[in-house]
This record gives structure tokens, sequence and C-alpha cells, in this order.
């Protein structure tokens, strides 16, 4: 027991006083002898290719399974997913006994006892690999200098990590960018309702409750009815409406859906103050909605997660695919008449100016027509 | 409004009015006694008189002599003060409120195919967010292999390109369908812009985080205050679709969706999802907001087409257009419009002098380039009569730009969207413009 603590004192004060230098004073001559050992299944160095092992040029830096076109063991692949990269450090740990550091390795290797070995043959592998010279600890160093590189001055800017060439990377996709998304960072952000209900949240409220709560958030654009103040958009009303001169596009006459009053109202309404409805408020105006539209009758209507996919909205059946292609003037595609076109002199028939309705002129203020 | 000498004359000092540009030569012209320019075109006096000592020769001029700015005082430029007319402007009355709502480019201030970043008109449903891009994170979600998310540095280390596209609102010339309405191009056709994209393709990001089989659309997502959705066809993600951060070189415009939007060429403009923050993954559409109760096209029957994604082949001529008069006399004379269409490039341009009775085919200057705008130009000799201008297009897939009427026997007058209609301006003899329609 009594010589521990010694060799844990000097060993901590070996790794204070020569981390750095320690793995930068290795003797890559007797690194090259020592790698003679592992060239029976690894080459390294110009024209090196996959052997029995993966070559080893640019090892340094490289995520642990990751060379292209070697066919590696599942642990060792696993491994680099799990965050592991090549380094003087993750080298000498897996150098000393492979198969403790990835279970499953296919390297048969048994490893190197002695720290001096290993400390040559990662020097020698350091010669061959660019984040080599980096790659040590001690470039840390370096950082603290660097200028702030969110001032935009003029001046070249230093690189803002010193380490670039340390820096993990992550092993998706094809050019590793990016990193994997939380589930509670997706959850914060997918609030899309769609009509099969998809994505619609726990919650109830009834047509009632949404009344209150509609004269409060919503009518002062709205209108207590929806009937829509000044231009704000009219939301009830207008059955009928859609073959008339003047049709009234509303939720009740023309949306075909009601997971989009859901979805539209919990992402951008009250307008100046999106976000700011609970689930259950949210279900208590949309109700309040089918209630103004006459979809259901009775004001102690209760909308809920349960029965949402069972309403629909009476204009759901008239919408159509795009078939402007199959009109007159786009299905007979041909060379256009070029003279005497029409039979007569062009006369006006409409004028600008009859509404005279451009900003800038006095009229323009009274005029109707607004776009949506 | 008469037709009478007042009311022209009332038409003349309006139009004059918005095209200030033109008002300090003007002046100069008619202090100087010359009736050229404007004075003699409000005259009609197109004979040019014996020429006679043109001040802005004869006297020096302060530029001069005096010492102008140094290179410290505009380190960001702006146009020159005389330019200061040729701005983006809103129809206070389209709209309940400027926060959602639109203006509209000066398109007869313009030439080329390229518009000047802060020209393009504006189109936002909750104003315009103010996004520290060191704060924006676009993240890939849904029926992916790997859920990501990416900052802004990680979004510029992706190969880049670079690519001119036209955007245009699918509300474009939507006032105009039960007739002609506003008198200016920039009003009638100016929700439409094409800048030169710098970004990456859609494909390489969806590709990052691996599309599920099942995975057949697409949702983007914006950050803004309306959080602006829109469900695209897988196919179409895949195929042209940017990720872009960049327009004409530089940082997107805040009103353009700082620091990230979607780019969807051909394909109109609402798609274009700006201040982009998400793209899901799903296998059917979201039926959001802005496809069903907006961006669907009623017909005349009561029926309403949906996902109508494509814009037209259209023209329209800029100059001379109302607010861009003719200010000169008889002779030579520059007629000049934009032509474009999602199906590519534009074919031909073929403009009417007489209302579409007979036609010429103009001459396309400039870049041709798939989904960008073409700039076409029929310079003729004017003999100071009174002409209907008008611009056909024809694009790559054959389509050829209809008349009003035409569409209108199709769709009805209720449909807002997708009016690619030939558009009339009625030139005077005194080279007043009017929007018009014409038998």
């Amino acid at each position: 027991m009594s010589k521990f603590p010694r060799l844990a004192i000097s060993a901590v004060l070996a790794l204070s006083l020569f981390p750095a230098t320690a793995f930068a004073a290795g003797d890559a001559v007797n690194g090259e002898k020592l790698f003679k050992r592992c060239a029976t299944c690894h080459t390294i160095g110009e024209g090196a290719k996959h052997k029995v092992g993966p070559q080893l040029n640019d090892v340094i830096g490289r995520v642990a399974g990751s060379a292209e076109g070697y066919s590696y063991s599942k642990a060792m692949v696993a491994v680099g997913k799990a965050g592991t990269i090549w380094s003087v450090t993750t080298l000498d740990a897996y150098l000393t006994k492979p198969k403790d550091f990835v279970k499953g390795t296919k390297m048969a290797f048994a490893g190197l006892a002695k720290e001096s070995e290993r400390t040559d043959i990662i020097a020698y592998l350091r010669g061959f690999s660019k984040a080599g010279e980096i790659a040590a600890p001690a470039s840390a160093a370096a950082v603290p200098d660097a200028p702030a590189t969110t001032d935009r001055a003029g001046a070249p800017q230093q690189a803002m990590v010193a380490a670039a060439k340390d820096s993990p990377l992550p092993t998706h996709g094809v050019f590793h960018l990016g990193r994997l998304a939380t589930p509670a960072e997706i959850a914060a952000w997918d609030i899309d309702v769609r009509p099969d209900g998809l994505g619609l949240p726990e919650g109830k409220g009834t047509a009632a409750q949404g009344e209150v709560i509609f004269g409060e958030r919503c009518a002062s654009c709205h209108g207590d009815f929806g009937e829509g103040r000044d231009r704000w958009p009219v939301l009830a009303g207008g059955l009928d409406t859609l073959t008339s001169e003047r049709p009234n596009k509303t939720i009740g006459s023309y949306w075909p859906y009601l997971s989009t009053v859901y979805d539209y109202v919990r992402r951008a309404m009250p307008f100046g103050d999106a976000r700011s409805l609970t689930n259950d408020e949210v279900y208590a105006i949309t109700a309040y909605l089918l209630y103004l539209n006459e979809v259901v009758d009775d004001e102690n209507f209760e909308l809920s997660k349960e029965n949402f996919t069972s309403i629909h909205l009476p204009n759901e059946q008239n919408f159509i695919v795009d078939d402007r292609n199959d009109e007159a003037h786009n299905a007979n595609r041909g060379e256009p008449c070029m003279t005497a076109c029409k039979p007569a002199p062009a006369q006006v028939v409409k004028r600008a100016q009859v509404l005279d309705v451009t900003p800038d002129s006095d009229q323009a203020e009274q005029a109707g027509g607004a776009v949506e | 409004m008469s037709n009478g000498s007042i009311g022209d004359m009332r038409e003349f000092e309006r139009t004059a009015r918005a095209a200030t540009a033109i008002q300090p030569s003007r002046r100069q012209l008619l202090t100087a006694g010359l009736a050229t320019g404007f004075g003699a075109a409000f005259a009609g006096i197109v004979t040019r008189p014996a020429a006679a000592d043109d001040p802005a020769i004869i006297e020096v001029q302060d530029w001069n002599r005096m010492l102008g700015d140094g290179v410290d005082a505009r380190p960001y430029g702006s146009p020159s003060k005389f330019e200061s007319g040729v701005v983006r402007r809103n129809v206070p009355w389209l709209t309940a409120d400027p926060v959602s709502s639109v203006n509209f480019t000066p398109l007869h201030e313009l030439d080329g195919i390229i518009t000047p970043n802060g020209l393009c008109f504006e189109r936002h449903h909750a104003g315009i967010a103010e996004i520290d891009p060191a704060q924006h994170r676009l993240m890939i979600s849904g029926l992916v292999d790997n859920p990501l998310v990416f900052t802004m540095a990680d979004i510029k280390r992706f190969p880049r390109e670079n690519r001119a596209y036209f955007l245009e609102c699918a509300a474009n010339s939507g006032m105009e369908w039960r007739g002609a309405q506003l008198n200016g191009c920039q009003f009638t056709h100016g929700m439409v812009h094409c800048v030169v994209y710098t970004g990456i393709r859609l494909r390489t990001l969806l590709e990052e985080a691996g599309i599920k089989p099942s995975g057949t659309w697409l949702l983007a997502e914006g950050a803004d205050a309306s959080a602006m959705t829109r469900s695209i066809p897988m196919e179409k993600a895949l195929d042209d679709c940017m990720v872009a951060f960049r327009m004409n070189g530089e940082a997107l415009r805040p009103e353009q969706g700082y620091p990230l939007r979607l780019v969807v060429p051909g394909w109109e403009g609402n798609m274009w999802v700006k201040w982009l923050r998400r793209l899901e993954v799903g296998d059917m559409p979201w039926q959001q907001r802005e496809e069903t109760s907006k961006y669907t096209d009623l017909l005349a029957n009561g029926k309403a087409r949906r996902f109508t994604w494509l814009m037209d082949v259209k023209s329209v001529v800029t100059s001379p257009s109302p607010q861009a008069p003719v200010g000169h006399g008889r002779g030579p004379m520059v007629i000049t419009g934009l032509a474009w269409s999602g199906n590519g490039t534009i074919k031909r341009v073929d403009v009417s002098l007489d209302g579409g009775r007979n036609w010429r085919t103009a001459r396309l200057d400039g870049p041709s380039l798939s989904k960008a705008l073409h700039r076409f130009y029929l310079d003729i000799d004017w003999d100071g009569s009174e002409l209907f201008l008008q611009s056909r297009a024809m694009d790559e897939a054959g389509f050829v730009q209809p008349t009003k009427d035409e569409l209108r026997a199709a769709r009805g007058e209720n449909s807002i969207y997708h009016n690619n209609g030939i558009q009339t301006w009625q030139v005077r003899a005194d080279g007043v413009v009017e929007n018009v329609e014409v038998s």
C-alpha cells in the first residue's frame, strides 16, 4: 500500500511537467524502425493503400473508423461515431492495448507495453499527418492572444480555433457538418399540424370558452363575430358566395381543413403576440370559430385532440389539382399570330384613370378591392 | 376623370411628380427657354429649335469647380440624390397594416436583368425579422436518418453555387383581374425581382441528414413572427432549390430573409421562405394557411386550384409606362421591358404598337438565364401618334403569354393569383402613358 501514493504523485508530476514536451519529443527515427512491426498490415507515406489494416497517412485528426474505402469492424465505426478522433492521446491509449480501447477491433496486434515505443511510433505517424504538428495538447496555448473575430475590423483575422485541425468531426452525411438535433430542440420548433391530426397537442376547449378568449385576444382585428374590422380578415360567414361576383372567403366558406386553423392560430396569432396562447386556448378559439361558422351549433361543444379529425369543413371537396395547362390558351401552344390579328383597330375599353386608385392620387384612399 | 386638357394637365403633373428624377432637367430646360424635353412633349412640339447656348455648358458648374466628398464620406454607397424617386412604393389601401403588406419594385426606373438589393419588392407577413446570424439555426427534422442543426458557420462550409433567378409573388398583377386599375408598372407588375443568389443546393443539405424513402414532402418554415410555412414536393426540393445567404454578392437584406432564405426557382415567391429556420421532411403536404386559405386560385365555378406553384410565362413593357412617360418628340424611341417564365428561358418577345393587331419581334439583350428575368428592347422611329403598347412572351417550353380576356374566360375574375395576361399601355401624342385595356 505504501508505495501507491508515491507512484500517484510522480504520475501527476509527470503529466503536469511533460505532457506537451513528452509527446513532442518522441523519436521518429526509432519510430520508423518500430513501425516495421506494423507494416505487415499497414502502409504509410506516398502511395499508401489499405491492406489488412487501413493506410495511416493523416491518421492524426481522423475520426476513428472513417478512412474511406476501408472495411472496419463495427466496433471501430461505433467508437468513431461516439466521437473518438485519433490524436496523440487516443492513439497512445489504443496502442497500449488495442482490444481494451476498442472492444471488437479487427487489429490483431496485442499492444506496446513500453511507453517510449508508443511515443516513438506516434512521433513517426505524426510525420505523415497534416494535423500532426498541432495535435499535441501544447498548441492550445496559442489561443488566448487571438483577437475577437466578431469585430469585423478590416485587418486580417487570426484563426478562430487554433486547434481546428484537431477538432472533432461528426460522422453523419457527406460533409459531416452540423450536429444532431436533440429531441427537446425538435419539439420546440415542430408545432405544425396536418389534416390527419399529426402534430396535434394534448388539450381541449369549448366554443363558449373560446368566445371569451376571442373577445380579448382576436376581436380587435377580426370583430366579435369574425366579421373583420377595417381590412383585417373576415373569419366567418360567406357561405355560398364563392361563385358570386365578390366571394367572401372565410374559414367556413372556403378553408378546406380545420387543422390549418389550429396550426395557424398557434404559430402566428394573435398578430404581434405570436406563440402566446396555450394549447387549450387554441382549441377553444378553434371551437369558437367552428361555432361562428355554424359547423357546430352548440356553444358547449368541446374540441379536443381526440375528436379533432372528425370535424370537416364544408368546402373541403372543392379544391382541385393545378390544371392550368389544360386551359385553351395553354393547350394550343403554337406560333402566335403576327399580323392583322384583330379585325379592327384597338379601342380602349377599360382605363386605370376611371378608378384612379394609384398611390399619390386623391381617390386612392377610398378605393376598394384589397389583395390577400 | 375628364379627358379634357385640364385633366390631362393634372395627370401629367402627377406623373411628373412621381418621376422626380426628371424634374431638375425639366425645370432647367424650361428656365433656359428651351422647348425640348418634357416641355416639348407636353406642348406637342416635335421639331427642335436652333440650338441656343446651353448654360449646362456655358456656365462653370459647381461640381466642375469644387471638391466633392472624400472616400470616408460614403462607406456604404447610395444612389445619386437625383435618383431619390427610385424607391419601392406601397399601395396603402391593399392591406390592413403595413407590417403585413407588400411594396413594389420600381421596374420603370430599372434596366438590365438584375434588381438592386435595396429595390427588391418586399412582402412580409409579420414585419422584418432582425436576426443575429450568430443566433440563427437551421434544423432539418422529420423523416430523416439524422435530424440535424446547422449554424450559419456550418452552412457556409458546404460547396456553394451562384444562380440568377426571378422571384415573383403569385399575386403580382392580382389587382388587374377586373380591368385596368393601377397606373404604373411598378404597381401592376412590381412584385418581381431578379438577383444572383449565393448559397448551397437544398439537396446537399437534405442528403447530409439523409431522407428516408417515405419522405416525399418538405415543410419549410421561417423564424419570423408569422413562422411562415409552405409544403414543397420533394422532387422540386431535390431539383434546383437553394438555401441562399447572399444576394448580388452581399449578405441577404433583412427584408429578404437575412441571414438565410429558401430559393425555389420559377415557383411563386411565397414558397421562398425567408429567415429560414426549419426543414421538416414528411410524407404528405401540411395544408398550411398559405397553401389553402391563400395562394389557391378560385375559379368562376366555385372550385379552387391548389398547389399552383409555377409562375407562368409573362412580360411587361417597363418604359414607356405610366410612371415613365415619353419625354421627347417624334424620332428614336426605346421601348423596353422584362420577360420571364417559371418554365426556363424566354425564347422570344413580341411587341405590338397597336394593341395586339400587329406584332414585331423584340430584341433580347443581356444574359438569357433559365428562370431569370430577360430584358427586351424594341427600338422604333416614333411618328408621334398614339400607341397601344403590348408585349407577349414565349418561353422555351412553347407557352405563349395569354391575353387578359383569355385568362378571364378560363378562370373568371376572382383568382387573385397567377395573372400573367398581356398588359396594354396607351401612349398619347403628348407622351402621357396610361394603363388601359383594349378591344
